[in-house]
């Protein structure tokens, strides 16, 4: 059975497909900017998405830490809990 | 591990830099070799009209404010040479602070050296560990930097998006209480206003509080020049609004006014305050006479308004795509960053100065020309700088539909 954290990662991917192309491999150590090459309006945008779906407020320090799908799926579930 | 150097993180910027010349003019090394007037300069050792100044109300060679500025000079020397709070506030440092008070029908406001600083300097003072910012994803660097000053937690919203900040409003739950929204009254880059109604609709709704930088707005909008605020409306609700002397007030400096009694209080615990000189004499003379101006002559803003909105309609027929609002920020956009980079070059070549904004520095990542109008724009210098974009415009659509 797939872990919560598996689980978050997995709803991260499907948020993040929407943006990248798809053949690109989307891992838990997958960075947003180097391997991704997303731009920081991109990051900021996907980061609201992710927001609005998991009904959480993330803050910008937090965030600063934050480089892949795997560090992002962490504070989300460390929020989902609250 | 491999040793990095201190200063090796240069080399990304350099070879940034050099990049954005090897295509052309690199817009951040432009040099105005004479002032001649607020919308004029020789740039290049041309005659150029300056149409990217945020000089809006055109008061930098007003006779009055200069006449102020020479006789506080002559009065009362060069600077200061120190901090309010360690060697003093010279009298007009408090008189342009009561004026400011009056002006914005407030009991209290507080002066700081620059616009970036007042930013930074509220922010500071007035949230700390343990506090909350709600921000507008769009706001200027210099709140950006406040909050991080601050110790508080930061949400941004989507830009302008209600549905965004109320959710973060209602997330945050029992901490909406000790939250400050931060947004701007005109945004600098596109030209388009804060819902204020609507946000402090919000602000209520959640016991929050509301900070407005009217930077851009400040003696543009509003019965008395107060700012979006005052046009919308909103002045009572509106905790505390900061600003800067350096846009329409044509000097350096900025502010916060507030209701709050505790405004005077900040003096205590902003270290931007405290730890930095205070303005000149003569910046804080041509500072209140040009607040004065703005009291008293409503006629400024209103041909502000006019020559905005010909230079917006002229741009729109042009079938350019333009910002949603009507303001003195015009943002034309482009496609491409290479040819909005092209234009804004041309545009130069032909003697008009506008603003080239290209990603990361622009809110929605687009590329575009902005254009700040000033009431002392001429309607003939509107019609020269139309006439150029359409001389530029033109004949890079038809080679473009040709290829």
């Amino acid at each position: 059975m797939a872990t919560q954290q598996e689980k978050i990662e997995e709803a991260l991917r499907e948020i993040l497909s929407g943006s990248v192309d798809s053949s690109v491999d989307l891992a838990s150590n997958t960075n947003f900017v180097s391997d991704l090459g997303l731009e920081s309006i991109q990051v900021l945008e996907f980061v609201m998405e992710v927001e609005e779906r998991f009904d959480i407020a993330i803050d910008m320090e937090s965030l600063s830490d934050v480089h892949t799908i795997g560090e992002l799926a962490r504070i989300v579930a460390g929020l989902v809990e609250d | 591990m491999d040793k990095v150097d201190l200063l090796a993180k240069f080399d990304k910027i350099s070879a940034n830099r050099d990049q954005l010349s090897a295509v052309g003019r690199d817009p951040t090394s432009i040099v105005i070799d004479r002032i001649i007037s607020p919308t004029e300069a020789i740039i290049d050792g041309k005659p150029t009209i300056l149409v990217g100044t945020n000089n809006y109300l055109g008061l930098t060679f007003d006779p009055e404010c200069v006449a102020a500025g020479q006789s506080a000079l002559a009065e009362a020397g060069t600077g200061t040479t120190g901090s309010r709070m360690a060697n003093g506030s010279y009298a007009p440092h408090l008189a342009l602070e009561h004026e400011l008070a009056e002006f914005y029908d407030v009991p209290h406001a507080m002066v700081f050296s620059t616009g970036y600083a007042a930013n930074l300097g509220t922010l500071a003072a007035l949230v700390n560990t343990g506090d909350v910012v709600v921000m507008d994803a769009d706001a200027h660097a210099s709140l950006y930097d406040g909050c991080r000053m601050s110790g508080g937690s930061v949400y941004r919203f989507r830009h302008n998006d209600m549905t965004s900040l109320g959710n973060r409003l209602r997330r945050l739950a029992e901490k909406a209480s000790r939250t400050l929204i931060v947004v701007e009254g005109l945004y600098s880059v596109l030209g388009d206003r804060a819902p204020l109604r609507e946000i402090v609709a919000l602000k209520r709704e959640f016991g929050a509080h509301l900070l407005v930088d009217e930077a851009h707005s400040l003696g543009i909008y509003g019965e008395h020049g107060r700012g979006v605020c005052e046009e919308l409306g909103v002045m009572e609700d509106v905790d505390f609004i900061v600003g800067t002397f350096s846009k329409s007030l044509g000097a350096t400096g900025g502010f916060c006014a507030s209701r709050h009694d505790v405004l005077p209080l900040f003096r205590y615990a902003s270290r931007p305050y405290i730890f930095t000189a205070s303005g000149n004499p003569s910046v804080i003379a041509t500072t209140r006479a040009a607040l004065r101006q703005i009291s008293a002559r409503p006629q400024l803003r209103q041909k502000l308004h006019d020559n905005a909105e010909r230079l917006y309609r002229g741009l729109e027929a042009m079938g350019l795509r333009l910002g949603a609002d009507v303001s003195p920020v015009i943002a034309v956009r482009f496609e491409q960053s290479e040819d909005a980079a092209r234009t804004w070059e041309r545009l130069l070549e032909a003697g008009i100065y506008t603003n080239l904004f290209v990603p990361p520095a622009t809110p929605d990542g687009s590329s575009l020309l902005r254009c700040s109008v000033s009431a002392a724009h001429s309607e003939e210098q509107i019609d020269t700088i139309l006439q150029r974009f359409r001389e530029i415009i033109e004949p890079a659509r038809s080679r473009a539909a040709g290829s």
